[in-house]
């Protein structure tokens, strides 16, 4: 550690701190007082610092509005949508790495194709199709249509071909069956690679915006994502800027808390599902 | 195998393997595969969604012509510098492409696609109406035009400002790896949480942006809707938000440098700017290859930045190709040529798509 080390570091800060000046300001702005906000958003030190300071807008943001009730549908939705890719896609990915059957070189590059597929392209007949159903306006709706994407099956096809054989032939010799292998073996196995998946997941389903725009009409069936931007078009005048950067914290907390646990899985994560959908 | 175990393995490979794989399939079937074919079938109708919503009856097939009609216009020709602005970039990345292949400075595959690239841009926006014709639709190309400008900005701008960061912050101490923490942060929140910031950073009377020009003695700009300035806003606005996974990709990309070459260059004297230029870009050729088209194929399909921060505007210099697609189906309920431009935008992505795929292999091999 020479001294051009420490200077590296300090030169590097500043940008960093510019980087995160927007984030800091919508956390600062949410701690300040609508009526002092609407005269000035620069009350101390360029509105960074919350003072003058008020938790009002949290309070007011549990006590009435909808923001409560989105979170709780982003919530069962996210969950829902992360346990149902790991259900589908570790038993898929493991039978395309492990098990041998006909079929089974066009079913992988059927499942590849699907990973051209953007989520535009399909967005419109999917709406026609649960139109149809009359599935709009349920959790099952926003859920559904991500369970399809096959990025996940292919994480779990490559982490299950990596995994010796030896463990499963071993098994196989004592006479315990194919399904057994997968649940009392593989998957325990699996449990790093299910984490990565689980955390794509969830973050996707959290910030997912364009799908539950035009399948949740109903404001009941917002996700907190889509209340969001549903209250930001109109914030200056209708609930008061510090209550809609309040709602901006309480839509971020989840993800920043999961990234700030488990930000190796969050990297591989968005890396894994980066290069590969 | 003995006769007992045997009877034991109650299931056969294929039945385990069926009943794996069924639930994944028949998901997949039914909302990924089934609904790709039908916005094909939808795209070949007069399709309104009012319409067919209370009468399926209520569609006509058309064949071919929604993509006429979104595409295509009356008295159409071509001319090579129609278009300056897109056609000379297009041009020059023709020339670029095979310049790089034969001096061996990229590899087939690359110069392929720059060459398709350049070939497209250069002959696509030479299409024009000529005297008293018009296009059926005049704003599609106008959108991907802005499209492209959008993806020609967001592009280089975050794989510059990610590659830098990643030189700088490559290592094992404790205070990168807090810098690096804070860098990517703004990538994990949402694209709604991303412009409510943004929109309020740009305002004119409330911004940080606007505070802090005042404080100088400037006039606060518009940014949002004043032309030429809305789009650099969404731009900036994207950079910010998706620099995380560009700067974690170059950062893999450093580790499969060898430290041999570093050392071997500080005998030559190349060390800092030196040594990025000569050892440390040259041999991420590839990663920065990978981080291109990726951000390509994830910015082509901008949307939550444009409707969110500008609507489009102002005088339609931010409309993107995916709020097109958005507005004309659930605005003008027009499903059929919606479909058409859902098409179009699945034959870029597609072939992008396959692009990544084929470098991924590269890499593997």
């Amino acid at each position: 550690m020479n001294r051009s080390y420490y200077w590296l570091i300090l030169a590097l800060s500043i940008p960093a701190f510019l980087w995160l000046v927007p984030t800091i300001w919508m956390v600062s702005l949410s701690f300040q007082p609508n009526d002092v906000l609407a005269r000035t958003t620069s009350s101390t030190a360029l509105g960074l610092i919350p003072i003058p300071f008020t938790p009002d807008n949290y309070i007011a943001l549990f006590r009435f509005g909808q923001v409560p009730m989105w979170f709780l549908n982003s919530l069962i939705v996210s969950l829902g949508m992360t346990l149902a890719v790991l259900a589908v896609s570790t038993t898929a990915g493991y039978a395309l790495a492990r098990l041998e059957f006909p079929l089974k070189g066009p079913i992988i590059v059927l499942c590849l194709m699907g990973l051209m597929v953007p989520e535009q392209a399909v967005f419109i007949p999917l709406y026609t199709m649960f139109a149809d159903w009359g599935w709009h306006n349920s959790h099952h709706a926003l859920i559904l249509p991500r369970v399809a994407v096959p990025i996940g099956v292919f994480l779990m096809m490559q982490f299950f071909k990596a995994i010796p054989k030896d463990i499963e032939e071993a098994a196989r010799i004592d006479g315990v069956g194919w399904l057994q292998i997968f649940w009392y073996v593989m998957l325990p196995l699996a449990r790093p690679a299910m984490m990565t998946l689980a955390i794509l997941t969830f973050l996707y389903a959290w910030n997912d915006y364009l799908w539950p725009l035009v399948s949740a009409q109903q404001r009941e069936f917002f996700t907190i994502t889509l209340g969001l931007a549903s209250i930001q078009s109109n914030f200056a005048q209708a609930e008061g800027l510090g209550r809609v950067m309040a709602s901006g914290v309480i839509a971020s907390l989840p993800v920043v808390v999961l990234f700030l646990i488990f930000q190796r899985y969050v990297v591989r994560a968005m890396t894994a599902g980066g290069t590969k959908g | 195998m003995p006769r007992d175990q045997g009877a034991r393995l109650a299931l056969t490979q294929r039945q385990a393997a069926a009943i794996l794989l069924l639930p994944f399939l028949a998901v997949y079937g039914v909302f990924l595969v089934y609904p790709f074919f039908k916005g094909v079938w939808i795209s070949l109708h007069d399709w309104n969604l009012m319409a067919v919503a209370f009468n399926p009856d209520a569609k006509t097939y058309v064949g071919l012509r929604n993509y006429e009609r979104v595409m295509w216009g009356q008295n159409i020709t071509w001319g090579a510098l129609a278009n300056p602005g897109f056609q000379i970039v297009g041009f020059l990345g023709v020339v670029a492409s095979y310049l790089l292949y034969r001096t061996g400075r990229a590899a087939r595959v690359t110069a392929l696609a720059m060459g398709i690239a350049g070939l497209l841009l250069f002959v696509l926006p030479g299409f024009h109406p000529g005297e008293g014709g018009r296009w059926f639709d005049r704003r599609f190309w106008p959108t991907v035009g802005n499209t492209i400008l959008f993806v020609g900005l967001a592009v280089p701008g975050v794989t510059i400002t990610a590659m830098l960061l990643a030189a700088a912050l490559d290592g094992e101490t404790r205070a990168k790896a807090v810098l690096r923490t804070l860098f990517f942060l703004s990538q994990v929140l949402s694209v709604t949480v991303v412009t409510l910031i943004w929109q309020i950073m740009f305002s004119p009377r409330q911004g940080l942006i606007a505070n802090l020009t005042t404080l100088f003695g400037g006039s606060p700009i518009v940014w949002l809707t004043a032309e030429g300035f809305a789009m650099a806003a969404i731009v900036i606005a994207t950079i910010w938000w998706s620099l995380g996974i560009a700067m974690i990709l170059f950062l893999a990309g450093l580790q499969d440098i060898s430290r041999d070459l570093y050392e071997a260059g500080a005998l030559d004297n190349a060390t800092g700017a030196k040594a990025f230029w000569y050892i440390t870009l040259p041999n991420l050729k590839r990663t920065i290859t990978v981080v291109v088209v990726l951000q390509i194929i994830l910015h082509f399909q901008v949307f939550g930045q444009a409707h969110l921060m500008t609507g489009g505007g102002p005088n339609d210099t931010t409309q993107v190709l995916v709020r097109y697609i958005y507005q004309t189906a659930f605005r003008d309920s027009e499903l059929g040529r919606a479909s058409a431009m859902a098409v179009f935008l699945f034959v870029i992505m597609g072939a992008f798509s396959i692009l990544q795929f084929v470098l991924g292999r590269e890499k593997d091999e």
